[in-house]
Formats: C-alpha cells, sequence, structure tokens
C-alpha cells in the first residue's frame, strides 16, 4: 500500500531520530555550573524559554503524562481531542468537523467506552452511550491548567469505566484568572472561535472568574462525491467559578457550568424498505445541552486528616431531531480523605451518582424502559506505603461499586515503584478494571443495516441488534504493566512502558434469532437479530514512549509512540468472531507524534508538529462492507507573535501535508466520511 | 486547493525533521537552565541565605514532598557541604518525615495539599517553599514564581520569623516581593 510505506518510512526516520539523540545526548548528569551561582545570579538567570516545566512526575508508579496550559496554548488545537493527540497511548481521530473518536490504548470508536473522562473530578462520561461526546465542549480550553492523563487501569482509584486510561482536566483556580481576556480564531472552512473572560477579586480570599466561549466550523467535503456534507458545527459554553480560602488551609469553590453543542450528519438510510440497496442521503442535526451547578469545600482535622467534599447537580439532553432524544438529571457526591503516617499515605473514599433518564425515540430505534433511575455507589480505600525511603514504594488499593445496572464490581490494584537513582524510576503494576454496561446497551434495539442478497439467500436481510434476554453485566480488564522513566540529563528525559491486559465478558454482538419485519401491503422483510451479551474476550498488548528533550533554551523536542496490538479470542459464534475481528483491524498499531517548540526571540515562537498513525479498516454502516481509512503522517504549524506582554497574534497550519485522507469512519450509525482537510488559523489573545 | 494534493511536498517535512536534528546535534552540549534546574539552585541557594536555629546536626535536608518534579535537578547538589553541613535530599509523604527536613518544597501539581503540609511543619524550623501561585500569600514561607523570562521570589517574613528562621537582608532585598514584618 502506499500509504503505508509512507507511514512506515516517517516512522523509522522518527525511530532513528529518536535513537540518535538519545546517544548523542547520553552522558551523566552533571553539576550544574548554577552551583557557584549567587542569589543575585540567579534572579538574572534567563530561564529557558520553552515550556514551563518538564511533563513527567518521576515518582509516579503508572503511565503518566501532564499536558501544561502552555502546551495547550502552543498546540494550536481548537478541540479537546486534538490537545490530546501529545499523549503517548491516547488515540484521536477526527470523524467530521466536531466529532472525534478517542481512546487509551485501542478500542477506539466514536463512542469508545473504556476511557474516564474527569473535569476537578466529576465525570462527563455519559452514562447513557457510555462514553463522551467529543462534539461538546465541556470547558473552554483557555480555562484548562493542566491535565493529567493516566493510562491502564485506573478503577482503583477513579471508579468503573476507568479501564483503559482516566483523563482529568483541572480547571485554573480563579485567582490566576482576575481581570480580563478576549481571544479569538479566524479560519479557513468557516472555523470561528471566540473567548472572553471576566474576573476579579471579592476580597484578599475570595475570587471569582466567568468565561464564555463560541466555536463554529462549516460542513466537510464528502470523500464519496467532494460535495459538502451537512456537519456544521455550533459551540458555546459558559463557566463561572468562585474560590474562597477559608482559614486553617480550607478552602470552598462553587461552580456552574452551561453549554450547548448543534452538530449535523447526513445519514445514508432507504426511504423505501422494499428496496434497500437505494440509499437516500438524510441530513440530521444533533443537539446537545448540559447545564451543571456544584461545590466543593476541603479542610482539614485537628488530627491532620485531609478532607474533600464535592457535589454536583447537572442536566444533559441529546437530541438526534425527530429520531431520538434523551434527557437525564445527574446528582453526585464525592467524598474523599487522606491521611499519611509514619510511612503510610492513606486514601479512601465514598461516592454516589444518581442518573434519572427520560428516552422518546421513533423509526430505528425503540428503547425497553422509556425511563430509568440509575444509582451507582461506591468506597475505596489505597495506601501508599514507603517500605524503604527514596527507594521503594508499595501502593494497594481497592475499590467497591455497586450499581442497579450491571451488578457490584470489586477493582483491586497494586503497585510496586523502585527509585534506584534521583534519576531513574522503575515501577510495575497490577490492576483489574470494570466497565458497567451502559443503559443504551441493556435497552436499545436498532436498525443498524443490512445484509445483501448472496447466493445461498437471494433477499436482503435487515440487522437489528437488541439486548439479548440476559441482562448485562459488567466487562473486566485485568493485567500488568511496566514502565521505567529516566532524567537521563538535565535537558533529556524520557518514559516507556509496557503492558498486557485480559479482557473478559466483553460487550458484543452474537447471533441471534430471526423475525420478520412488517414493511406494508403484505410485506415482511426478513430480520437477523444481532443479541449483546458478554460474550466477547481477548487481549491487548504494546509499548509506549515518550521523549523530552530540551536541546536549547529556546528549543525543545518531543516525542511519542505507541505500539497497540489487539488480539480478540475466536469465538463460534460467526457475528461475535466478526466483531472481534473487526475490533483487531480498527485499532491503529502505530501512532506517534513529533513536537517541536522553538522561541525564536523572546517575543516570537515557531511549533511544528508531526503527527502520524498507521492504517484501519472501519465498517461502513449501514452496509457491513469495510472501507480502509489509511495511515497519514501529517504536519501542523504555528508562528506567534507577541506585540506586548498582553496582546499575542498566532498563525497556525494544521492537517499541512499528506493525501487527501478521512481520518475515521463513525460506528453503529449510518455514516458519510468526510475529509479532513488542511486550515489556517489566524488568532488573537488580548489580556486586559 | 491545498498543497497536500500534489506529490512531492509530502516528503519535505521528512527532511526538514532530519535537518532539525542534525542541527540539534550540534547544539547538544549547548546547557540550557531549565526552569526545574534553576529552582533547584534557588533551593540550595536559600540554604545559605536562611538562618536556621543552633543545632547540633552535621546535615542539612531538602525535602520534596508528594510528586517528585525536581529530585533529578537536585541529586547533582546532594553531597555537597553548604554552611559547613552535608546537603541530603529526601522524598517525604507523611507529618512524621517533617522532624528531618530543614526546606521542604511543594511542587504545583500539590497545590490542594499545601494546606496539610504547612500545618504539619508548624512550630518547627521548616523553611516551606513552593512554585504554585499565591503560595507565600496563604502563608508559605517562599514563593518562587516565574515573570518574563526569569524565575523570582517572593518571601513571607512574618512566616519565616514564626517557623525562628531568619531571613538575611540581602536575600530580601534580592526578593521580588516581601510579605509581612519590615522591610
Amino acid at each position: 500500500m502506499f500509504q503505508k510505506g509512507k507511514i512506515l518510512n516517517a516512522l523509522s526516520i522518527s525511530y532513528a531520530a529518536a535513537a540518535f539523540a538519545l546517544a548523542v545526548a547520553w552522558h551523566p548528569v552533571h553539576a550544574l555550573q548554577d552551583d557557584d551561582l549567587s542569589l543575585e545570579d540567579l534572579t538574572k538567570t534567563e530561564v529557558s524559554s520553552v515550556s514551563r516545566r518538564n511533563q513527567s512526575l518521576s515518582n509516579v508508579p503508572a503511565a503518566a503524562f501532564v499536558i501544561t496550559a502552555e502546551d495547550i496554548r502552543r498546540s494550536g488545537a481548537q478541540a479537546l481531542p486534538d490537545v490530546l493527540r501529545m499523549v503517548p497511548g491516547i488515540q484521536v481521530a477526527q470523524v467530521d468537523s466536531g466529532r472525534y473518536a478517542v481512546s487509551a490504548r485501542g478500542f477506539n470508536g466514536r463512542f469508545a467506552n473504556k476511557l474516564q473522562v474527569l473535569i476537578d473530578g466529576r465525570s462527563v462520561y455519559h452514562p447513557f452511550f457510555s462514553g463522551t461526546i467529543w462534539e461538546y465542549d465541556p470547558i473552554p480550553l483557555e480555562d484548562i491548567e493542566r491535565i493529567e492523563v493516566i493510562r491502564g487501569a485506573g478503577a482503583a482509584m477513579w471508579g468503573v469505566n476507568a479501564v483503559n486510561g482516566v483523563i482529568n482536566i483541572i480547571s485554573r483556580h480563579s485567582r490566576t484568572q482576575t481581570g480580563g481576556m478576549v481571544a479569538g480564531t479566524l479560519g479557513s472552512n468557516g472555523q470561528r472561535q471566540l473567548y472572553t473572560r471576566a474576573g476579579g477579586s471579592i476580597d484578599a480570599d475570595t475570587t471569582w472568574k466567568l468565561s464564555a466561549q463560541g466555536r463554529h466550523a462549516q460542513p466537510s467535503k464528502q470523500l464519496a462525491n467532494d460535495r459538502y456534507s451537512e456537519d456544521d458545527l455550533s459551540n458555546g459554553v459558559v463557566d463561572f467559578r468562585l474560590d474562597r480560602s477559608l482559614s486553617g488551609g480550607s478552602n470552598f469553590s462553587v461552580w456552574a457550568n452551561a453549554g450547548s453543542s448543534s452538530v449535523g450528519d447526513l445519514y445514508p438510510v432507504t426511504p423505501n424498505l422494499a428496496d434497500l440497496q437505494t440509499l437516500t442521503s438524510v441530513p440530521i442535526t444533533q443537539k446537545v445541552a448540559s447545564q451543571t451547578v456544584g461545590a466543593r469545600y476541603r479542610w482539614l482535622s485537628e488530627q491532620g486528616v485531609e478532607s474533600s467534599l464535592q457535589t454536583s447537580v447537572g442536566n444533559t439532553s441529546i437530541e438526534l431531531k425527530d429520531v431520538f432524544e434523551v434527557t437525564s438529571t445527574q446528582f453526585d457526591l464525592d467524598y474523599q480523605g487522606r491521611y499519611s503516617f509514619g510511612s503510610h499515605d492513606l486514601l479512601w473514599g465514598a461516592s454516589h451518582r444518581t442518573v434519572s433518564d427520560e428516552v422518546w425515540s421513533r423509526y430505528v430505534i425503540s428503547v425497553a424502559k422509556p425511563a430509568f433511575t440509575q444509582h451507582t455507589t461506591g468506597v475505596f480505600l489505597h495506601d501508599n506505603w514507603t517500605l524503604i525511603d527514596d527507594r521503594l514504594q508499595l501502593g494497594l488499593g481497592a475499590r467497591w461499586d455497586q450499581t442497579n445496572l450491571g451488578g457490584d464490581t470489586f477493582s483491586p490494584s497494586a503497585t510496586l515503584m523502585w527509585t534506584p537513582t534521583r534519576s531513574d524510576t522503575l515501577w510495575a503494576k497490577y490492576a483489574k478494571a470494570p466497565r458497567m454496561p451502559a443503559r443504551g446497551e441493556q435497552d436499545v434495539s436498532i436498525y443498524v443495516g443490512y445484509r445483501p442478497p448472496t447466493a445461498s439467500f437471494p433477499f436482503p436481510v435487515v440487522l437489528k441488534a437488541q439486548p439479548a434476554n440476559q441482562p448485562l453485566h459488567d466487562e473486566t480488564m485485568e493485567g500488568f504493566e511496566l514502565g521505567y522513566r529516566s532524567q537521563l540529563t538535565q535537558q533529556l528525559s524520557m518514559d516507556a512502558t509496557v503492558f498486557q491486559y485480559r479482557y473478559s465478558d466483553i460487550v458484543t454482538s452474537s447471533l441471534g434469532g430471526n423475525s420478520l419485519l412488517p414493511i406494508g401491503g403484505g410485506i415482511f422483510l426478513p430480520v437477523q437479530n444481532l443479541d449483546r451479551t458478554n460474550g466477547g474476550s481477548g487481549w491487548l498488548s504494546g509499548a509506549e514512549l515518550s521523549v523530552d528533550w530540551l536541546l536549547m533554551p529556546t528549543w525543545r523536542m518531543q516525542l511519542s509512540y505507541a505500539f497497540t496490538h489487539v488480539n480478540m479470542d475466536d469465538s463460534a459464534n460467526s457475528v461475535t468472531q466478526g466483531q472481534g475481528l473487526r475490533e483487531e483491524r480498527s485499532t491503529a498499531r502505530h501512532y506517534g507524534s513529533l513536537r517541536s517548540q522553538w522561541n525564536v526571540a523572546s517575543n516570537q515562537q515557531v511549533d511544528a508538529w508531526i503527527r502520524g498513525s498507521s492504517g484501519i479498516y472501519r465498517t461502513l454502516s449501514p452496509y457491513p462492507s469495510e472501507i480502509y481509512v489509511p495511515g497519514y503522517v501529517t504536519l501542523d504549524l504555528r508562528y506567534a507573535y507577541k506585540l506586548n506582554k498582553d496582546i499575542e497574534l498566532a498563525l497556525t497550519g494544521r492537517n499541512l501535508v499528506g493525501p487527501r485522507r478521512i481520518e475515521y469512519v463513525t460506528d453503529y450509525v449510518p455514516a458519510t466520511p468526510v475529509i479532513i482537510e488542511p486550515s489556517w488559523l489566524l488568532s488573537a489573545r488580548w489580556k486586559f | 486547493m491545498p498543497a497536500a494534493t500534489s506529490g512531492s511536498p509530502r516528503n519535505r517535512p521528512l527532511r526538514w525533521l532530519a535537518a532539525v536534528l542534525l542541527a540539534g546535534v550540534s547544539l547538544a552540549f549547548a546547557q540550557p537552565d531549565s526552569e526545574p534546574q534553576l529552582e533547584s539552585a534557588y533551593l540550595v541557594n536559600f540554604l545559605k541565605y536562611v538562618e536556621w536555629p543552633t543545632s547540633k546536626r552535621t546535615t542539612t535536608t531538602i525535602c520534596l514532598f508528594g510528586r517528585d518534579t525536581l529530585g533529578p535537578f537536585l541529586s547533582s547538589h546532594e553531597g555537597r557541604v553548604i554552611g559547613g553541613k552535608e546537603l541530603r535530599i529526601r522524598r517525604v509523604n507523611s507529618p512524621d518525615d517533617m522532624q528531618y527536613c530543614q526546606l521542604i518544597y511543594i511542587p504545583d501539581v500539590e497545590e490542594a495539599r499545601i494546606g496539610a503540609v504547612l500545618r504539619w511543619i508548624q512550630g518547627m524550623p521548616v523553611l516551606a517553599a513552593s512554585n504554585a501561585d499565591g503560595f507565600a500569600r496563604s502563608g508559605g514561607g517562599i514563593e518562587l514564581l516565574r515573570t518574563g523570562g526569569r524565575v523570582q521570589f517572593v518571601v513571607n517574613a512574618e512566616t519565616l520569623s514564626r517557623h525562628g528562621l531568619n531571613p538575611s537582608s540581602q536575600m530580601l532585598r534580592l526578593a521580588n516581593q516581601v510579605i509581612g514584618g519590615d522591610r
């Protein structure tokens, strides 16, 4: 394959470059010249102008990566998923102008269900679809302090659904956002973005901020005919936060957040059931709206127990015009405690979540229960036990969750971390993590497509995905990880991880019974039921590498690479077998990027980002046929110019090289693949 | 139409990358000062510019609290003799460790736990330093902050004197800001 050759070429160059870099820069951490610098000299020393700090945290026994606010700004990304592309092991694929498929370590999909996403501890994982709705902007990128991404099983701490990874988004404290700010972006493909913020202090201990962001993009072009699709995007989000410091190290925060997202789509459907071969493209608009208010109180007891109590209530609605609508109200209550004594660092917590939903649907979708309330309650306990000071630490944790949809789960974890020197960390981790079945999996029936006539059965067959008679229970993942992290020199660091996990009871389709679908006029179509069962199982293995190199005070490079291999077990059930094969073939084996951040002058930045992925196969609904999504290597460029300390202008180019391509094809719903085109963006930020 | 559809520019980024890396190699021995490097040098310097109550100990210990961001950068200072005392570095996680510390560094990623650590060292001759925003104002000893292209520091003189620590006048003069006390 032409594209494959290119990918391999590019990847091998990246490897060679990384190896070369390592070889050249490999010399022992030398004593710093700053040794003899006086305090006065230090206050006058120019610090490296690129990146505030190193992203790796040397003593964390997990595959962790930190994205700083500066990384976000310099990425030129307009949407959260594009920021996540820099994390080794996180796979991001753009579906259209607003939709993305994001996963950690394989099992990607538009409704990828094994990645937990939290904003200040509050889950934005949607319980109905079992996944994150990436086209919705939960928080403006400007309001993010940092993003901590932890790959691998995190359920022992973060609860169910933190299976392949957790994304912790930490928002900026309002103390750092006093004053005003306006940031705007104009770009090709009708991309527009406007962010405004105001903040201030009420007294010495109380600060607030209010921000609003709007974002718009015009439709993409269809792969098939170069005509515009219907995926125009309009997003808005408003975020308020108030923080108050109380005496004795306690503090109190309240926030309110409301947002909406509207993005169109083009569904190829069969208007005439008697003629299934003829497809007509029907535009459908999807609207998401959400409102949340919450509060958090952190305090210290006389005995030294650190506590945090957080609660929030919210409402979310998702509407596919004239086809489907779900509104849900959620309530969260979360307590976490921490007590450190002797060589122990003890964490414990309890959380409760209630989600009440109401569903309305017609045509191809039907829902068994029009309303449902799900309760999930969990408790966890975790101890970090320092066995040898500065050398060896053992971590043991467990969490129990109980829910009325899917049953009870137990998630243990154990880590061992060895730090032979201050610059090297070696860690091992065992963990088990459950994913709870979603309401959408348990109760929704949907006509997903059809099978064209074959020689043995000369009639088209309608395919219907539906729950099996037996209720679904949790999927589980269990396995091991090994990691090594090293600060090789003061300028060069690396972080490598290998892992192997075993999945069992994966929710999958299996060959069910047959029925007949009346289409009027006394005509019936044969229907093949695809029953959802906990019938899947398989292996996940892979390796991740990131290298961070400060070549010059003004120049930094960062490499990230992930190899991911999914190997599902063979199944006697032909449908389960087919789905397993599709899972394997839709996982990109190689995924990586190389970022360069260069400060040409104190007021000018030039950033380059080479990103690439190997190819995958996706199913093109409603046909049960596969489409090859070729691998790619592309380039983003950004030039930023600071007029003064408050005003910055930036020109960003995204997806600048490589052939015309699609990056993904959505799952479950009928899909019109669209081209991911090169784009240019002009941005301005003004702080006042 | 975008240039992406034509054939040859596709190789350009790769060649560009190779050129950039080769250029990088020649510069690899230029040693830039990164922020953690400078912060580490600051911590070591504070030991010289702050006077601790007299004691019989023969070592001075910088403790790194929680998730370690400076360890690799401080290791080159470890074992040096500062003011007649040997410098030790130690990772700490609990109040029982505080007795070993002369200086404790709390990285900004542990901001949520600052209150707890300050409570742990109450009444002890321990200097707390952090790069978390607002640290000095909220009762911490010394805050490292980045302003412009430099790392500077804010001293809370009141906190230091409460811990029985005596900052030199030179240090107070060099501080970006001094909170409390009479300057």
